[in-house]
């Protein structure tokens, strides 16, 4: 069969897999007695109907670009970097504690932001590195170790954010006292969003693209990931390229973390980490790990996200449905993936 | 012949599921027969009188409690005031709708029509601000906020603001006397959520209750009163990090308490007296909000102080629509004609089934000193740590009160 | 059951792996499908075992022309497969194993089956334990299990796929006994296989492939040239080659003392001189296997001292290894050899020096690997993925990553699973390197190799070492009976003269 068939024959079953996600959202839909297409067409409205709507699509679409890249690194070398949620949370803890240091301070707010940046990426790398030398020294699988670490993570934020770092007198779910203006990274007009974010994220697409596709490490961390034992024998060293995948995405999640805090929240907030994480895997595994549909699922994923804000508050309905619907996509896209293989395979 | 099958039944699915699709606009007229009296038609039709209110509600609309009463209260707005229509967004909190803040949401509510926008938490603050000042023309009413208080710490003029709290501490003045009135091994349990000003004071005014029912209507030594806090470190459990409730509860129960008067958002400690009352144990136990806690565990239930917001939001709302609006910081006490009066009555309390009626008669005495003008926050009073915070006969000012930066002595437990 | 091809023909994209194959097979008889690795013997047999469909032509079983769907309609027909690895679930006993697969009945009687199993494998004088764990199978044992399996699952016609790989001379010999009664009994026993000897041996006529074509079929008795020349159409004479030992001393052995459980192997002195060639013969599991892996520094010795080109390397890592000289070459290529998933110009770019740049310089490592391809005559183009290689194309691939200017290369099996021509090739290649100075050690099961390759010979027996052997001095009845763990008396007095002499 020729590629470009076998191309078209896949994509065939992705749209596949997203009918089917459509149809089952309808199916649920009509049983509680709401109109699909009102639906679908106040999804649509509520993620592109202004330019306000827009904006605030890409200010979710940075952190789910920026997490995926890095995840794709670490299940490029075969490991699942659950700790990802934590990775980013220690980046916006750290990039915070830089800015609070600084606060007060002559010194210039830029140099703090981009200081506070670089902090916040090398503290998702330390989770990260954490993780992985739990991994590779202690033979704790890394799902394991990273949803410990996870759970220590959010234990902190919340514990910085009511104790050592809570509002004068007033420990808040809203969390810490927000920065002065000139420590946030400046706006589009009076969008939410920052044309600096969205120049990282792009960045980030561009080096995580080419790094995987281009370069010998993105190559020696395939060779890991398809057969650690072979990538030994032929000469790499295996151990430390698991620990340099798990150090590059926690980078990424680390600047996920410092732009919720510089970009989007001003301020350190219990759920930082926004379930971003988990998304940039579910979005990871539904693209097959290839850096080219980065860009795309993300910007479908943070319009659902932001579209379906409409549907509790024009239709009363449950405030869950757009994860529903968000799951039942990864689900039958994946599942129409294993009747692909199942079908193509046997010709 | 596999692949065929596989082929077909794919197939047949998606063909049904568009069909599915396709067809449900012209089949069905959608009638809502089985959903519970709602009031409002759910396609947004602009009519040229309608006020459109909306809400941002931190928890879910039916969680029994904080959330619960303020989506009562709007409902409570359309029925007394025709030509009015509520749209309210739930889970409002960055946990549940990731990237998104109470700002962005209420401008949402707003695309929807909303002329007015509820915001129902204090953890909104920083948004409710930033959203009141982005715009001028929405008027705002920020339940449990203080930033149009010209004399408190956090002021920010805001002319389209209003600020609105009830006088909780006077329920929970209420709730102390009730757990004094009834606790046999003279010790009261307070499960605490986090430590802040709020929190403070409700407990201490807690406190200053029981502490007077204890001496004054049941005659014991005020040294034998034992009234513990524990605080859990939020409004819910949430496992690892904060105590477990659950646990707080027991501990309270295995030594010696045997009243829990709640603070937290769940219903822990009702459960926990029950259990325990059902072993033999006579636990009671004070919930926390809403109306209707109690139900919960009535047997267990002493009472509850609670939130009624409905007739500040009519007065308010009754307002922007005539353009008589004002920015206004509000604390508002009860209704002291009738503390249960939902017409009238910012706070009140509610006592439930396990109140005893001989109880019943000397908490309605104190029901009545407090409405005669009974004020406990007055000196000598000292702080925790045994600096004074009240001299002899002074009395403390809303400032003061609302501020709170410190638990009173007598009390056990952490203040900060 | 008599079985006719008609007209079959195979595409895989531009591979026409079976043209217009026509033949038929009577019962009763063991018939062999002869062909060197990708001559489209294992395309026919799918075809007949329903793993996959022609794109045109017919089976014809005993008249009826039938269209087989999967492997459980030919089942259903009576045609089952053995194939190279058998298709088994490990954490299973035999007996569940067994009866796996069998349709209905859900409510077992173990106990009947059991008596069952046992009555049929008495016929083939096979003696399995029916509660044992399939994982704790041989190879052998495990084909065993698989053919009485297929058997009572009503098979007629048994069809083996490279039967012979992978087991031991004994259990050679007890398959071949079991296949023997089989075409007594009627049933129909086809045969696949690239080995010359072991159709030979057993097969009453064989029907040779070479690329995807039928190009005769022969009757027993059989014309070893005439075979030789249908599989490669060209006559192949097999000369031992010349020793190129030379007399520098390349790695060491000294005192080595390695615990493998249940292995464990004492005291091996032993020096490599540049050139030379090792072969390490034994039963499988003897300790050959943990003592190569012992000198690739991938099993750490309790005791003693491996020595690479004068540096003592014991207890260093397999990289450090990889960078002194020292090339390993796994049996299981894909599982420790290769990467399953990447092409063969990603594999050359994974092991060149290349590697500390930062990009890869994609139109270098395409020239690269086809000049490699060229060189070592792989069959497969820079961006094929490597498990989609026949076997002895991923070998030549495998062999080509090593680096040219190695001290020794260690291999296990170098040609197991290989055709002739492969395996000739290989060695071929191998040789090269031995005149540039490289040393061999290796691993074969098959003696004749061992004998014919090796300057010295290593024989292994549960963990006992014998002194190096000269090949030259050395017959394959005297190697044979050393391996099985006779004359060993012999050899450990040699071991003490040998000890003697080198304590004095």
């Amino acid at each position: 069969m020729k590629p470009s068939r076998t191309r078209n024959i896949s994509i065939l079953f992705q749209l596949g897999g997203l009918v089917l996600a459509f149809g089952f959202v309808s199916l649920i839909l009509l049983l509680i007695d709401a109109d699909p297409i009102q639906a679908f067409s106040l999804l649509w409205e509520g993620a592109v109907g202004n330019t306000t709507r827009i904006a605030s699509v890409f200010v979710v679409w940075v952190p789910i670009v920026l997490v995926t890249c890095g995840v794709l690194v670490t299940f490029t070398a075969g490991l699942w970097n659950i700790g990802i949620e934590g990775q980013i949370t220690i980046g916006a803890i750290f990039t915070t504690g830089v800015i609070r240091m600084f606060l007060d301070t002559p010194v210039n707010p830029v140099l703090v932001i981009i200081l506070s940046m670089l902090a916040g990426m090398l503290g998702g790398a330390l989770w990260a590195v954490l993780a992985g030398v739990l991994k590779v020294f202690s033979g704790v699988n890394e799902i394991f170790g990273g949803l410990g670490l996870n759970f220590i993570a959010t234990a902190l934020n919340i514990g910085l954010i009511f104790g050592a770092w809570s509002r004068p007198g007033v420990a808040s779910m809203s969390g810490t006292e927000p920065f002065p203006e000139v420590y946030w990274l400046p706006t589009f007009q009076n969008f939410r969003f920052s044309w600096y974010s969205i120049l990282l994220s792009v960045i980030g697409l561009v080096v995580i693209y080419f790094l995987l596709q281009g370069t010998h490490f993105g190559l020696r961390l395939k060779a890991v990931g398809k057969s650690i034992k072979s990538a030994f024998r032929l000469g790499i060293t295996t151990w430390q390229h698991m620990l340099l995948a798990f150090l590059v995405c926690g980078v990424f999640a680390g600047l996920a973390g410092a732009l919720q805090v510089v970009a989007v929240y001003h301020r350190l907030i219990p759920s930082i980490s926004s379930g971003y994480g988990f998304m940039g895997l579910m979005i990871g595994m539904l693209i097959n790990y290839q850096a080219i549909w980065v860009a795309p699922i993300a910007l479908f994923f943070a319009a659902l996200n932001i579209g379906g804000i409409q549907l509790p508050i024009v239709m009363k309905l449950d405030s869950a449905l757009t994860g529903v619907l968000q799951g039942s996509l990864v689900l039958f896209v994946l599942l129409m993936q294993g009747v692909k293989q199942r079908v193509l395979g046997k010709q | 012949m596999k692949k065929k099958l596989v082929f077909w039944v794919l197939t047949v699915l998606m063909v049904s599921a568009l069909i599915l699709t396709a067809c449900q606009p012209s089949a069905e007229p959608a009638p809502p027969a089985e959903e519970p009296a709602q009031v409002e038609e759910p396609e947004p039709v602009e009519e040229p009188e309608e006020f459109v209110f909306g809400m941002l509600l931190v928890g879910p609309y039916n969680d029994r409690g904080w959330s619960q009463a303020h989506h009562e209260a709007g409902e409570y707005v359309m029925e007394n005031l025709p030509g009015t229509r509520m749209i309210y967004l739930d889970v409002v909190n960055t946990a549940d709708r990731p990237g998104t803040t109470a700002a962005q949401l209420a401008e949402e509510l707003v695309q929807q029509g909303a002329q007015l926008v509820v915001f129902n938490s204090d953890d909104m603050k920083d948004d409710a601000v930033e959203f009141t000042r982005n715009n001028p023309d929405v008027y705002v009413i920020h339940a449990s906020g203080d930033s149009v208080w010209a004399e408190g710490e956090n002021y920010v003029p805001l002319p389209n603001m209003v600020n609105v709290m009830g006088e909780m501490e006077y329920g929970k003045m209420i709730a102390g006397c009730d757990a004094a009135l009834h606790t046999q091994t003279g010790s009261i349990g307070y499960l605490g959520p986090l430590i802040n000003e709020e929190t403070r004071r409700l407990v201490a005014s807690s406190y200053l209750g029981a502490q007077y029912c204890w001496e004054n209507y049941l005659g014991n030594d005020p040294a034998d009163l034992n009234f513990r806090v524990t605080w859990i470190g939020f409004w819910f459990n949430i496992p690892g990090f904060t105590e477990d409730p659950t646990q707080v509860a027991n501990e309270f129960i295995n030594t010696g308490v045997d009243v829990i008067i709640s603070g937290i958002d769940t219903t822990e400690a009702l459960v926990e007296a029950r259990k325990a009352t059902g072993e033999g144990n006579q636990v009671y136990a004070i919930p926390y909000d809403y109306v209707g806690a109690c139900d919960e565990a009535p047997e267990v239930c002493l009472g509850v102080p609670w939130y009624n917001w409905g007739p500040a939001y009519l007065r308010h709302i009754t307002s922007a629509m005539n353009g008589t609006w004002e920015s206004v910081f509000e604390w508002l006490p009860p209704d002291w004609g009738d503390i249960n009066n939902h017409d009238t009555t910012a706070i009140g309390y509610v006592s439930g089934p396990g109140m005893s009626p001989d109880n019943e008669a000397l908490l309605q005495q104190f029901i009545d000193e407090l409405a005669g003008g009974l004020n406990l926050w007055v000196g000598p009073l000292n702080f925790q740590d045994g600096t004074t915070f009240l001299a002899e006969g002074q009395e403390a000012t809303d400032h003061e009160i609302w501020y709170l930066p410190q638990l009173l002595e007598g009390i056990e437990g952490r203040s900060e | 059951m008599k079985i006719g091809f008609n007209q079959i023909n195979k595409h895989f994209g531009e591979v026409h792996a079976n043209v217009d194959i026509n033949f038929n097979i009577q019962s009763g008889m063991i018939y062999g499908i002869l062909g060197e690795n990708g001559a489209g013997k294992s395309t026919l047999m799918k075809i007949l075992s329903g793993f996959i469909q022609p794109d045109s032509g017919e089976i014809v079983l005993d008249g009826r022309v039938v269209e087989i769907e999967s492997p459980a309609d030919a089942i259903k027909f009576g045609i089952g497969m053995l194939h190279q690895d058998p298709l088994d679930f490990p954490p299973m006993q035999v007996i569940d194993n067994f009866i796996a697969g069998q349709e209905g009945g859900l409510l077992l009687k173990h106990k009947g089956i059991i008596r069952e199993f046992k009555a049929l494998q008495e016929q083939f004088g096979f003696t399995l334990d029916p509660e044992a764990y399939v994982d704790t199978l041989t190879v052998g044992e495990r084909q065993q299990l698989e053919i009485l399996r297929l058997l009572w699952l009503g098979a007629r016609v048994l069809i083996l796929d490279e039967p012979t790989t992978g087991i031991s001379v004994q259990q050679k010999e007890k398959l071949f006994a079991a296949l023997r009664v089989l075409a007594q009994q009627e049933k129909t026993v086809v045969f696949v296989s690239h080995k010359l000897e072991d159709v030979e041996v057993l097969c009453d006529k064989v029907a040779v492939l070479r690329n995807g074509c039928l190009v005769g079929e022969v009757e027993s008795p059989f014309d070893t040239d005439q075979l030789v020349e249908l599989m490669f159409g060209k006559l192949i004479i097999l000369k031992d080659p010349e020793s190129v030992s030379g007399d520098e001393i390349v790695f060491e052995l000294q005192n080595l003392y390695i615990e493998q459980y249940p292995i464990t192997i004492e005291n091996v002195n032993f020096r490599l001189h540049a050139g030379e060639v090792i072969g390490l013969a034994g039963m499988e599991g003897s300790g050959q296997d943990v003592l190569l892996r012992a000198c690739a520094g991938l099993q750490r010795p309790v005791s003693g001292r491996v020595i690479v080109n004068g540096e003592d390397l014991t207890g260093k890592n397999y990289h450090e290894f990889i960078r002194k000289g020292v090339g390993f070459l796994p049996a299981s290529r894909l599982e420790e050899g290769l990467v399953p998933g990447l092409t063969l110009a990603e594999h050359f770019t994974v092991t060149s020096d290349e590697k500390q740049k930062l990009f890869i310089d994609k139109t270098y490592f395409r020239s690269l690997s086809e000049q490699m391809i060229d060189e070592y005559r792989i069959i497969g183009r820079p961006d094929t993925p490597v498990e989609s290689l026949s076997g002895g194309n991923q070998q030549r691939a495998a062999l080509s990553l090593l680096k040219d200017s190695l001290s020794i290369i260690l291999l296990e099996h170098p040609t197991r699973g290989l055709d002739m021509e492969s395996s000739i090739y290989m060695w071929d290649k191998l040789r090269e390197r031995c005149k540039r100075g490289t040393s061999i050690f290796f691993i074969s099961a098959d003696l004749d190799e061992v004998l014919r390759y090796s300057d010295r010979i290593l024989v292994f027996f549960s963990g006992r070492v014998s002194k190096p052997q000269d090949s030259a001095a050395i017959d394959l009845d005297q190697l044979g009976l050393m391996i099985g763990g006779k004359g060993w008396e012999q050899e450990i007095a040699n071991e003490e003269t040998y000890e003697a002499i080198s304590n004095a």
